[in-house]
């Protein structure tokens, strides 16, 4: 008898606080649902809350890029959410996206940590009348209006490859060091140097070993730069298209004073100390994008899909500040979506990157 | 009559059906590659995994006294970070002062726990999960959303490259390894504060009535845990050249696993130093080996967790048959 | 509604009103209440209908809850489940996308999640010396393993096929259709833990397994169906996952175990077997993702936040401990 009663208590108890505690007033969401028609009449960011989701706290790239969301955000006036997930996976984002529906946000930008796991998300967001878009990692088609991509797939292979090309001496062994094996943009850039190296005679000397799979740790890192050096002796070149990956496979190369030389995508903070021309040091020069730019761009992107000056289709144009190739213009991404191209990625050598390891 | 003994001893200890097992895939490793038991790849072996090596220990003891912690990335993180940030904020400049940073901070970590689960009486698993996220969220906060690199680590990075503790033939990674070892197998082995552990791991009750502090023993059993998980946070920064608060998340249980593989009960009570050595041992070769003998990148993950399962399982196997084994001799 | 309980309440005895506002499941019930009343005043957008629409995928994991609390009363641990979620959702995404009919799918993931939690089963119940930590920490890398496999370079798949998990995804009113199906179940698993005999064995058995074995109990047969019925709604959490994300890749349901345990343990269900009630564990799953939601609403570093939740389940199991000990004191 207690036992029910205690049972019976508990539920009417729970039934009451779902009611007391979040029950009332069913405005605000009716409010959501009013404001895009609002937003559209008028064109200005005063008072519009652009949301930021990046793909992980404590991840210092990601904070450049939030930096760069920010200032776009607060120079052209809007409130601007920045939202770091509890972890870097795509169930953890969706968590941040429904809370950013709740806050009736008028702009989502999300580093997407899985291509395809945050669609339901994200079309529960833009049937809330938010517009969605996608910087550094793209997510399918369906579920985003557009993407500023950091550098065009093709040119950051065709960077790499050329990079390697140069670096071993236009012949022999080489081999990749990527993140996991399901990152979208490493495997996206792999495929491209692929592409680029089958297609182009050039590249008919180099002979491209193994991809192998550090993910993003850097004991595992180290253990396949390792497992890369012994295998393979041979081996000329490593090119790692990924940041953890790289700092990790470059401190292996110059602590064993290895004859292998290192390229990729790296931040400059963590790489100066392997970056330099002679044998001392494991890396020559590699490339990256500033990712403080990717994040202004991809504020002026939400500013303009939520003023209304782009629906995230192709041939639009938009002003983006005072960036350099402003305005820019929104092209086909080959996946049946579109997105907007920052530029080339930038390369980082002996001579820039005292200058650049202050900045990110 | 001593040979037999001999043999007895040999097949008598949990070790032995380990060291077999290590062979055997050193063995089966070295047909695919013979490059991996060149003396050059078993020190990379090991410094590579000298934070897993060491914190076994601190497992050990915790597990002996049927305890468990998992904790203990986070407290490692919270130390490594915190010392990576001085470093990079220049405060510090002193590798030995980043050392003893370290420890302090895994110390105080460690004692927290200990205070909590020998005084407050909660279950150890929840106490060290609560903290699991509570010092993981701090060492993410002390980073405030930056890294330490290796330009920001200056010369404690360096300690992972030299030897001088080793008298310029041993790296001093390895060197704290060793002597980590030789201390815990000490005092395992031939104090009281060891015998203490085994006492409270197989009764704690008994062990309280026969005059054993068990509270004490286990605030100190903690603390220690603490102060491994601290000076590992120190080594992992200095051995990877950079500070993440992310770093070596997950990996307690890598730690746990190796204990386990190693023979250590987790009901408390039954292990040793070496065991716990061999299981780390085992696990470290198994992961270093993965790429060696070309297992495609996808499978690697399927593979190891399958090699864990049939190691613990080859253990239990092992362990019934010498109790038969035993059992039958005894009817003799 | 509310006056017919308080009715009840006022006919019954005054001793039992005492005794259960002073239970755990009261204080939590209070707890409830305030969290909610609290995240009303942070947070203006925390309204009903938003916390029902932000609420399907935190419900997911209450779907594991109820085995998992099966589990911890019977001393065991399941950290394996996350991979099975892990496991399922990429079958139910494959197999829907092949244009197989939305039932057959649903037998499909059933059927992978249920071989999952057979599998652990069967090595736990042929090996009993094994502790279940390091099994499922085997068998855990082995499932996402092999969703890695399946799931191929890519390590991510799209639901082509979204209609039958936008069915599932579905609403009565405000109020989603997994929210009365977690309700049913965990009112299913509540009545069979305290009215059955499997039930009251999960308590000897967690209690004192050596003396339940010779009472009579099929130890092994209830380990394996508890285990079994831990994979079969991990199954169920990853369709309705699915229907919460139309997609799955090698992290999707990372880190749900602990979510699991630190719902029960908050709930009060002990971790070393034989105690706790499951209705706890419900109003403790619904504070923690009421918190959740309303902290995340107000943007919240994640980090803090998971700080407060470690605090809050230290707290909730060191809190009755201290008071006990106190009224000890007091007696004595």
């Amino acid at each position: 008898m207690k036992k029910k009663v205690l049972s019976v208590l508990l539920c009417a108890a729970m039934a009451a606080g779902m009611l007391a505690g979040c029950g009332g007033d069913d405005k605000a969401s009716t409010d959501d649902a009013n404001k895009p028609a609002a937003s559209d009449a008028d064109g200005s960011a005063a008072g519009k809350k652009f949301a930021l989701v990046t793909k992980s706290a404590g991840n210092p790239y990601n904070e450049k890029e939030a930096e760069g969301f920010q200032q776009a955000i607060e120079s052209i006036g809007g409130e601007c959410i920045i939202k770091h997930p509890e972890s870097a996976t795509a169930d953890a984002q969706v968590s941040v996206i429904q809370s950013l529906i709740s806050q009736g946000v008028d702009s989502i930008c999300i580093a997407a940590n899985d291509e395809n796991a945050l669609q339901a998300a994200l079309e529960d967001a833009m049937a809330a009348g938010i517009k969605v878009s996608c910087l550094d990692s793209k997510t399918n088609a369906a579920s985003r209006m557009t993407f500023a991509n950091q550098a065009g797939t093709t040119e950051i292979g065709q960077a790499l490859m050329d990079a390697v090309y140069d670096i071993a001496g236009g012949e022999g062994d080489w081999a990749i060091l990527s993140a996991t094996s399901q990152a979208t943009n490493q495997n996206a850039w792999i495929d491209a140097m692929k592409d680029i190296m089958e297609n182009d005679s050039k590249y008919a000397n180099l002979n491209l070993v193994e991809v192998a799979y550090g993910d993003d740790e850097p004991v595992k890192s180290t253990d396949q730069t390792q497992a890369l050096l012994s295998k393979y002796p041979n081996l000329k070149v490593i090119c790692a298209p990924t940041t953890v990956g790289i700092a990790a496979a470059a401190k292996v190369l110059q602590d064993q004073s290895s004859a292998v030389k290192l390229t990729g995508l790296g931040l400059p903070s963590e790489m100066a100390e392997y970056i330099g021309d002679d044998d001392a040091h494991s890396c020559p020069y590699m490339f990256l994008w500033n990712p403080i730019d990717v994040g202004r761009l991809g504020a002026y992107i939400s500013a303009a899909l939520v003023d209304g000056t782009i629906t995230g289709a192709a041939g639009e144009t938009f002003e983006a500040g005072d960036m350099p190739n402003s305005p820019y213009t929104i092209v086909d991404a080959g996946d049946g979506g579109t997105e907007v191209i920052l530029g080339a990625p930038f390369k980082f050598d002996p001579t820039n990157i005292e200058e650049w390891k202050t900045v990110y | 009559m001593e040979k037999k003994s001999l043999w007895k001893r040999i097949t008598g200890s949990r070790e032995a059906s380990l060291v077999i097992v290590l062979i055997v895939l050193c063995a089966l490793i070295s047909i695919k590659n013979p490059s991996f038991l060149a003396l050059y790849n078993i020190l990379e072996i090991l410094k590579n995994n000298a934070v897993i090596m060491i914190m076994a220990l601190g497992m050990l003891c915790v597990l002996l006294i049927g305890g468990i912690d998992i904790s203990i990335t986070s407290s490692l993180a919270f130390a490594g970070m915190t010392v990576g940030m001085l470093f990079k904020n220049g405060v510090i400049h002193s590798t030995l002062l980043g050392f003893i940073i370290a420890i302090a901070i895994g110390a105080a970590c460690g004692f927290l726990i200990g205070l909590i689960i020998a005084k407050g009486n909660v279950t150890p698993i929840i106490a060290t999960m609560g903290f699991m996220y509570i010092y993981r969220g701090f060492a993410y906060l002390v980073a405030n959303s930056q890294w330490a690199g290796a330009d920001a680590l200056g010369g404690f990075k360096d300690f992972a490259l030299e030897s001088y503790l080793g008298f310029g033939v041993i790296n001093n990674v390895l060197v704290i390894v060793i002597v980590c070892y030789i201390i815990f197998f000490i005092l395992m082995k031939w104090t009281k504060f060891g015998r203490n552990i085994y006492a409270v791991g197989s009764n704690a009750e008994a062990a309280e009535i026969s005059g054993i502090h068990v509270a004490h023993v286990k605030l100190a059993v903690y603390t220690l845990m603490g102060i491994l998980a601290g000076l590992c946070g120190a080594l992992a920064v200095t051995v990877y050249a950079s500070a993440q608060p992310n770093m070596m998340q997950n990996k307690e249980m890598d730690v746990i696993a190796a204990c386990v593989i190693g023979g250590v009960s987790m009901s408390g009570g039954r292990g040793s130093v070496g065991g716990a050595l061999l299981g780390a041992l085992i696990l470290a070769v198994i992961a270093k080996a993965l790429p060696l003998v070309g297992i495609d990148a996808l499978a690697q993950n399927t593979v190891k967790g399958v090699i864990i399962i049939a190691v613990i399982v080859l253990n239990v196997v092992t362990q019934r048959m010498m109790d038969k084994n035993n059992l039958e001799r005894r009817e003799m | 509604m509310a006056g017919k309980s308080g009715r009840t309440i006022d006919a019954t005895p005054k001793d039992v009103w005492k005794k259960n506002i002073l239970s755990w499941e009261g204080m939590l019930v209070i707890l409830f209440l305030l969290i909610n009343i609290f995240c009303r005043c942070i947070s203006p957008n925390y309204t009903m209908a938003n916390v029902l629409r932000e609420m399907p995928k935190y419900l997911s994991e209450i779907f594991l809850l109820f085995p998992m609390a099966y589990i911890l009363m019977l001393g065991e641990i399941d950290i394996s489940v996350g991979s099975t979620v892990c496991l399922s959702a990429t079958i139910a995404c494959i197999a829907s996308n092949a244009g197989i009919p939305f039932p057959i799918v649903i037998v499909l993931t059933i059927l992978t999640g249920a071989i999952c939690g057979m599998v652990n089963g069967f090595i736990l119940v042929k090996f009993p010396e094994l502790p279940s930590m390091i099994v499922t920490l085997g068998t855990q890398i082995v499932f996402r393993g092999i969703a890695e496999i399946i799931l191929g370079s890519g390590g991510s798949v799209s639901v082509t096929n979204t209609a039958g998990f936008r069915a599932i995804a579905g609403k009565i009113g405000p109020f989603p259709y997994i929210f009365f199906l977690v309700l049913i179940s965990g009112a299913v698993f509540i009545v069979i833990s305290i009215k059955t005999i499997f039930g009251r064995s999960l308590y000897a058995i967690g209690s004192n397994s050596r003396t339940s074995f010779y009472s009579g109990i099929k130890v092994k047969k209830v380990k394996f169906i508890v285990f079994t019925l831990m994979g079969i709604f991990a199954a169920i959490a990853a369709l309705f996952l699915t229907s919460s994300l139309y997609g799955a890749n090698t992290t999707t349901g990372n880190g749900f175990e602990m979510d699991a345990i630190a719902m029960a343990v908050f709930g009060g269900i002990a971790t070393t077997g034989g105690k706790g009630r499951l209705i706890g564990g419900l109003i403790s799953a619904f504070i923690i993702i009421c918190l959740r939601i309303g902290l995340g609403q107000i943007n919240m570093n994640p980090q803090v936040i998971l700080i407060i939740l470690g605090a809050l389940l230290i707290c909730a199991v060191l809190l009755p401990n201290v008071s006990a000990g106190l009224k000890l004191k007091k007696k004595s």
